[in-house]
This record gives structure tokens, C-alpha cells and sequence, in this order.
């Protein structure tokens, strides 16, 4: 072989390898991953015992790794060539139709956790049935994406557990108190009910399951043309975008206000300042903008209303609640959400001290099962 | 420290090339040998001390052993040698198989012995057979002995085959320890061989790995037949691609300083019997069984009833070799029983097969033996064995085997095809036609080996890739 060919590949090599090791060497450290929404590791300090036990080794690792010069789009370079080799999956996440990413949830609904969390919930259930009787307590534990759009989903994927997941809490909950969200959501299927790039359901999907049980509380009938539709965003990447470092489609959040919409006075965690908006608007310039709705999630929201019934509503939940709840407004005096897995005072002092009318239970499904909380729930 | 990692690639390797080439001859074993310490020494520095002490023991046992030798002390020379290997046999036996002994006895006596719970030095069934078979080979002569500390040292540790291999014997790099050139060539050839190994494993066996586990993860009484062959075949995949693509790169490093280390693997998939399966997969380890353990006693030279026994030890070691866990052996007697039936039964219906044929039976009998290789566990091995011929009643074809077949059909296609030696005969046509100097020919060779790397570094950088959703529900 000619040498000048030789030096050619050689040099490219050496270009490589010494090239990445100066730029990782000289770049400034970022602090925080915007996309992976984490504090990105630091080059760790040199101590004896860390290097003896092999932990100093180990940070360095990471710290070279998490700052590695243009690791977004590495991250994505992998993504694609995984398509181009015909996966379909990756990272317990689907590439769907219509450029939909569902997470899988392979496992999530056989858990001993899930398990536990049907019975924690039945027992929170059954302590105040009777203080919440006849159609004043609801259960509305809402599908994710890929129960409703399982039709999506890759040919011949595997089930995800969830249909039978909610069966059983259905099941488990005292009679008259659960309400079939899936069934609403696959009367919608034309519509977009999920963000293609994150787990949460839509304003809209949350829109027609509050229309549904509103009449079913006795609220009367509302229409989607009463609500001005505005957008708040169109470029939303979510969650499951994270996950895999590509989506092909940013995702819009919408609000949905009346004419007729009536003021409210929120008050965070019971500190003594008070606000008159629910959407925190300065967090659409950041990548968590779902946290639009209350400024993210909050251990207690507690709202007053301008409606005059004695009706208290008192929500249980988790993210999904965010932009379901703002549409419960006009039905109650009072509507205040606690999300148990922030929340650490007594739920049963706060129950007896606002004197709620209603109670309403909304998770979502993996959400759900996932959560390692719910015995707070007793307290 | 492995080689398919950021630290390896862009921090280890500049530091030891710029060091390495600096240095005047005289010095560039010391450079290597220090670099491979801390190579060995990173994320578990304690156990270089006892890769240094195997190091100078048998540094001085052979040079021990040549005095007495050259005094016509043979005696004294067979003393030497039988310290050495007792004392290599007891490290590897004490640090890989104390716990192995302890939990066997424990369940065969009922007694409730405490587990040592040692954690394996990195590499220590690779340079332990290393070290003896230099002592082994001064004392046969078969090796000149090595007067020098560093070089010998340099030689054990040096960090291309440091972990995983291939074994080195003493004698077939004794000469390049002192003399060797470094050339251009040698160079370019070192990078590709490197780059090939890299992708073999970041690309192709991590990632038909990810379909063994996710099949594996299943309950196997409850696997379609399809679905088990696909597991059991992924495996069959990655630990070649693993092994192979592991020896490729310690291959390229070694020529990239100017050594030059024996093939570790031949194609081994397209073997058309068992025997010469064995005879192009991790070829660095037959070949010492044979020199070390088979020869000695005895070989095929005194009879069939000493050969059938010979070979049934060797492949006894061989399995356990492989680890510290019931299965190792009984993968290893499988094999042993397998060549035996070769050599004197079916040798010659054997013959009379076509080719295809024999290479299906042979890759056949070599899945099945990676599913034992594969499952330390035993009762899952053997159900798992069974849900592969449909024991448990299973349907033929689930929907989630051809869920599966779609996201890994194009990467097993490929894998299949990288098997053969189709890729290199068609490089060896495009590049005969190009001209392997031309410059056209040097641009492709570039881009090819250029996407390797950078879609390897895609995967590397990926591995850690760990977003925190803390804002997730």
C-alpha cells in the first residue's frame, strides 16, 4: 500500500480520536440538560478512598458521558438508525401511526405495586364512602395512549395489560363510583386525545370526559362550540420525546375558556398569597410546558369560585387532573386538589375541616400503578 | 476499563499513543506496561497488586527454571514449574471458584458455610493461562526466557488482550517484545481490524442482545416455539458478535504498536461439523488446551479408550473454564460427548451429508449448547430447552414471535449475513477492482470505517443516556 493513502487513514483516525478527546477536554461543563430535564453530572474531585473503591471511576464515566460534546444529537443519530433498521420500539416506547410515540408500559400493570395501590385505594374508598354518598364520589381513572389508540400501535405488538388493569380497579371500587373514561375517549378516536411527543391526554380528551361526567353528576350539558379553543403552544415536545431524543411532530397545547367563565381565587399549599390565573404562561419557554396548567404539579391547589351551590369538590390526583380540573370552575364553590405524592399533612383532618360535597379520584392508568404514595392516602 | 467506551477511545487511547510513539524504543514497554496498570487498575484498583505479584513470581520461576535447566538440574527445574502452576491454579481456583465450592458443598451436605463473595479479578482466566503457559514453555524450551521484568510484565498486562483475550502464548510474541517495527500498514490495518471489532460489538451484538433479554425475560413454559428459536438464535448471535468483535479490537490495537497476535476466530458459524466448529471458535483456547492439558496426556496416541478420556477432561475444564456454575460444565461435557460421537461414531455418515446439511446440523447442536451456555440457572436451561421443541404444548407461532421477527428481521438478516465470509469476498472484489492504494479505493475504505465509528459513538454516547422525568405524571 502507498504510503501517502496510509497517512491519509491514519491521520483521520488520530484526527478522531484526539480530536473529541481536546473538545471534551476544553468545553465548558453545561449544569442542566434541558431535553433529558436533569442536572448533568460534574468532573468529579479527586480523592483516594473514591478511586480505591472504584467510585471516583465511575463518576468520571458518567461526567465524560454527560457532557460529551453534542450529546442531543448523538442521542438522536441513534434513534434514526434504529428506524432505518425497522424497529419499532424503542425504549418501552412505539413508534405509532401517525407519527404518534405511545409508550409501551411493558409490565407496568403486573406489578406488586399495581396490586397494591386496587387495594389502597378500594380501603381510602370505603373509609369515606359514607360521608360521599350516591353519584358524589367518582373513580376516573383515565387510559393512556395505548389502551385508546391501540389501533396505532405496530403490527402484532404485545397487549399491554392496561384493558385488564382497569377491569380489575373497576372491580375493586365500591358499586356506582367508577366512571368509564375509556369509553368516552374511544367514541372520539378521529380527534387527537393524546400529544404525540408526551404521556398526558389532551385539553380536548379532557374536555369530552368532563362533558360526560358533568352531566352525569347533574351539572347539565355543556358543548365544545360554548368554549373559545387557543392555542398556547405549538411547539410542545414531551416526555416520550425525551425518552428517545426524536419526535417527527411538536405537539399543540390549547386552552379551552367561556364567554360566560367566572373569576376564581387559587391559593397554593395554604400560603397567604392568592392568584387569579391558573396558567402559569412564562413556563411555555421551557421544555416542561405541560406545567402551563397551575405552574406544574402542586401538593394542594384549593380554588374559589364565583358560583353560589354549597358544592365542594375535592380532587385526588395526578397530572392528568391539570387540565381537566379548570373545567370544573363553573359547577363548584370550592375545588381544591391535593396530589398525595407532594402532600404530607392528614387528608383526613383536611376532609374534616372543608367540609367537601364531592370527591373525585383522577389518575391516570400506568400513573397509577406506578405510584409509590398511595398509603398516604390513609392518613 | 473496556474498549468500547468513551474513556477508552478519547481519553486512554491519545494518552498512550502520544506517550508511546515520544518515547525512544528502549522505553516503549514500560510505557505500554504502565499504561495497561492503570487500564487494569481503573474501577478496581486493588486486584493489580495480585496481577503484579502473578507477574513477578513467574518472572522469577522461569528465569528460575532456565538456571536450573542450564545447571542440568531438571529436577529442580520440575519443582520450579510445578510452584508455578500450583500457585497460578490456586489463585484462579481460590478467586473463581471459592464460592462455587463452598455453595456446592453447602447443598450436597446441608451445611450452611459463608460465601466468600470475592469479586472476580477482571481477566484472571485469560492472563493465569498466560502466565503458565510461558513457565510451561521455558521449561519444555520451547521459549527463550525472559530476562527482563518489564518486558515480561508488559507482556502479561499489556491491555489489548488484557480481558478478554485472545490467550497469548509467550512463544508466538516472544520475538516481537524485543524487536518489533511499527509500520504504516501494520497501522491502517490495526484501525480497520479495531473499528470492525468495535461495531461487531456496539452495534450488532448489544443490540440483537436486547432481543435475548427480552425474550429471555418471558416465562419459557409460556413461549410459541418461534419465539424460543428466536431468543436461543439472538444469543447465538451476540455472544459471537461480543467475543468476535472483542478479539477484532484487540487484534487492531496490537497492530497499531506493532504486535502481531494469532486469529482468534474463523468464521466459525459456517463450520460443517462440531469438531471443526471448535476448530475456528476461540481458536487462543483450544489451542492451549490442546498444547497444555490434551498432548500431555496422552492425545490420541495410546488408544481409543485413553483418547475418549482425554478428550472428556479437557472438555470438563474447558466448561468450567467458562465459570464458576454448574451449567459451564455441563455445557462443556455436552461438547465433549458431541466430538467423541464425531470421531467414532457418525464420522463418516457425517461426510455423506451435503454441505448445507451439515452446516445446519452443526449450527443446531451449537444453539442448543449456547442456551445451556447461556442459563446459570438450570431448571430455567431445561425448560426452556423444552419450550424450544414445543414440551409444553405451546403453539407453533405467537402473534408477539412476529412482532418480534419485525423489529429484529433486518438486523438478523444482517447479522446472518456477517457471519459468512460473503462481506470480506465482496470488499476483496470491490477493493481488487478499485485498487487497494488507490485513492478512490482509500476514500471508500475511509467512509466506511468513519460510519462505524460515528454511529458506535452514537450508541456509546446513547448507553448513559438516562433522561430524569421527574416531571412524568
Amino acid at each position: 500500500m502507498k504510503k501517502a493513502q496510509n497517512w491519509f487513514l491514519i491521520l483521520l483516525f488520530l484526527g478522531a480520536v484526539f480530536g473529541f478527546a481536546g473538545v471534551t477536554l476544553v468545553q465548558k461543563s453545561r449544569d442542566f440538560s434541558e431535553r433529558e430535564n436533569r442536572a448533568l453530572a460534574q468532573l468529579p474531585d479527586v480523592n483516594l478512598e473514591e478511586i480505591l473503591s472504584g467510585e471516583f471511576e465511575q463518576d468520571y464515566e458518567t461526567y465524560l458521558s454527560d457532557q460529551f460534546v453534542g450529546r442531543d444529537a448523538w442521542i438522536g443519530l441513534k434513534t434514526d438508525v434504529e428506524r432505518l433498521m425497522g424497529k419499532q420500539e424503542i425504549k418501552d416506547v412505539y413508534f405509532a401511526e401517525d407519527d404518534y410515540l405511545i409508550e409501551s408500559h411493558a409490565g407496568t400493570f403486573e406489578t406488586a405495586q399495581a396490586q397494591t395501590n386496587i387495594q389502597l385505594l378500594a380501603s381510602f374508598l370505603e373509609k369515606y364512602r359514607e360521608q360521599f354518598l350516591g353519584n358524589r364520589m367518582t373513580v376516573l381513572v383515565a387510559p393512556n395512549a395505548v389502551e385508546v389508540l391501540d389501533y396505532k400501535l405496530p403490527l402484532y405488538a404485545p397487549d399491554s395489560g392496561e384493558a385488564d388493569y382497569l377491569e380489575q380497579i373497576r372491580s375493586a371500587v365500591p358499586e356506582g363510583t367508577w366512571f368509564d373514561a375509556e369509553a368516552v375517549l374511544k367514541s372520539h378516536l378521529n380527534e387527537q386525545l393524546y400529544y404525540r411527543t408526551d404521556h398526558h391526554w389532551t385539553t380536548l380528551a379532557a374536555f369530552y370526559t368532563y362533558r360526560e361526567w358533568a352531566e352525569e353528576k347533574g351539572f347539565g350539558t355543556v358543548s365544545l362550540a360554548d368554549y373559545e379553543r387557543e392555542t398556547l403552544t405549538t411547539e410542545f415536545l414531551g416526555t416520550i420525546e425525551s425518552k428517545i431524543g426524536q419526535a417527527e411532530v411538536p405537539d399543540t397545547i390549547e386552552r379551552f375558556e367561556r364567554e360566560d367563565e367566572g373569576g376564581y381565587t387559587l391559593q397554593y399549599n395554604q400560603v397567604k398569597e392568592t392568584s387569579q390565573d391558573l396558567y402559569h404562561m412564562e413556563m411555555l419557554e421551557t421544555k416542561d410546558k405541560y406545567a402551563v396548567f397551575y405552574g406544574g404539579n402542586q401538593a394542594l391547589i384549593q380554588a374559589k369560585t364565583e358560583v353560589k351551590n354549597g358544592r365542594k369538590l375535592l380532587v385526588i390526583k395526578d397530572s392528568y387532573a391539570n387540565c381537566f380540573v379548570p373545567f370544573t370552575y363553573r359547577d363548584f364553590e370550592q375545588v381544591d386538589m391535593v396530589d398525595i405524592r407532594y402532600f404530607n399533612s392528614s387528608l383526613e383532618e383536611l376532609i374534616a375541616e372543608e367540609g367537601y360535597t364531592d370527591l373525585l379520584f383522577l389518575y391516570n392508568a400506568s400513573g397509577f400503578a406506578e405510584d409509590t404514595s398511595l398509603m398516604k392516602l390513609m392518613n | 476499563m473496556v474498549f468500547s467506551s468513551l474513556l477508552f477511545l478519547f481519553r486512554f487511547l491519545p494518552a498512550v499513543f502520544l506517550l508511546y510513539y515520544i518515547a525512544p524504543r528502549k522505553l516503549r514497554n514500560l510505557v505500554l506496561f504502565l499504561f495497561s496498570l492503570f487500564f487494569y487498575a481503573w474501577g478496581e484498583p486493588k486486584y493489580v497488586f495480585l496481577m503484579l505479584f502473578a507477574i513477578t513470581m513467574d518472572y522469577c520461576l522461569g528465569r528460575l527454571i532456565d538456571r536450573s535447566l542450564n545447571q542440568g538440574r531438571k529436577r529442580a527445574a520440575k519443582g520450579f514449574l510445578l510452584v508455578s502452576v500450583l500457585v497460578n491454579l490456586s489463585i484462579l481456583g481460590f478467586f473463581k471458584y471459592a464460592d462455587f465450592l463452598i455453595g456446592t458443598v453447602n447443598s450436597l451436605t446441608g451445611l450452611d458455610l459463608p460465601l466468600l463473595g470475592i469479586p472476580l479479578p477482571i481477566g484472571i482466566s485469560f492472563f493465569t493461562f498466560q502466565t503458565m503457559s510461558y513457565t510451561i514453555d521455558v521449561y519444555k524450551r520451547a521459549t527463550t526466557v525472559q530476562t527482563n521484568w518489564v518486558n515480561y510484565g508488559t507482556y502479561v498486562s499489556m491491555f489489548p488482550q488484557l480481558i478478554a483475550g485472545p490467550i497469548v502464548q509467550y512463544k508466538t510474541i516472544a520475538e516481537q517484545m524485543k524487536n518489533r517495527r511499527e509500520t504504516s500498514d501494520d497501522f491502517v490495518e490495526g484501525i480497520s481490524r479495531f473499528l470492525i471489532g468495535m461495531g461487531k460489538k456496539v452495534l450488532l451484538a448489544n443490540n440483537i442482545g436486547l432481543l435475548c433479554d427480552t425474550v429471555m425475560a418471558l416465562p419459557a413454559a409460556e413461549l410459541p416455539v418461534l419465539t424460543a428459536w428466536i431468543g436461543a438464535i439472538a444469543y447465538t448471535f451476540q455472544i459471537y458478535f461480543d467475543f468476535s468483535g472483542y478479539s477484532d479490537m484487540a487484534i487492531g490495537l496490537g497492530k497499531m504498536f506493532g504486535f502481531h497476535f494469532l486469529e482468534n476466530f474463523n468464521y466459525p458459524y459456517i463450520a460443517k461439523s462440531i469438531t471443526e466448529f471448535w476448530r475456528r471458535w476461540h481458536i487462543s483456547l483450544s489451542s492451549w488446551f490442546r498444547e497444555y492439558i490434551y498432548i500431555p496426556l496422552g492425545g490420541n496416541r495410546r488408544g481409543a479408550a485413553r483418547q475418549i478420556r482425554n478428550i472428556l477432561v479437557v472438555w470438563l475444564l474447558t466448561g468450567i473454564w467458562h465459570g464458576a456454575s454448574w451449567n459451564y460444565v455441563l455445557w462443556g461435557v455436552y461438547y465433549g460427548i458431541l466430538l467423541i460421537l464425531e470421531k467414532f461414531v457418525f464420522k463418516n455418515a457425517l461426510k455423506k451429508l451435503p454441505g448445507v446439511l451439515r452446516n445446519v446440523y452443526t449450527m443446531v447442536l451449537v444453539i442448543l449448547g449456547w442456551v445451556i451456555f447461556k442459563c446459570e440457572d438450570l431448571s430455567y436451561c431445561l425448560s426452556y430447552l423444552r419450550a424450544m421443541f414445543g414440551g409444553f404444548g405451546q403453539q407453533l407461532i405467537g402473534e408477539e414471535s412476529l412482532y418480534l421477527l419485525g423489529n429484529y428481521g433486518v438486523l438478523l438478516v444482517i447479522l446472518l449475513f456477517a457471519c459468512t465470509m460473503i462481506p470480506k469476498k465482496i470488499a476483496g472484489r470491490v477493493m481488487g477492482r478499485l485498487g487497494e492504494a488507490s485513492w478512490i479505493g482509500t476514500l471508500l475504505k475511509a467512509v466506511w470505517y468513519a460510519g462505524i465509528f460515528i454511529i458506535s459513538l452514537a450508541y456509546l454516547v446513547d448507553a448513559t443516556y438516562n433522561p430524569f422525568l421527574y416531571f412524568r405524571f
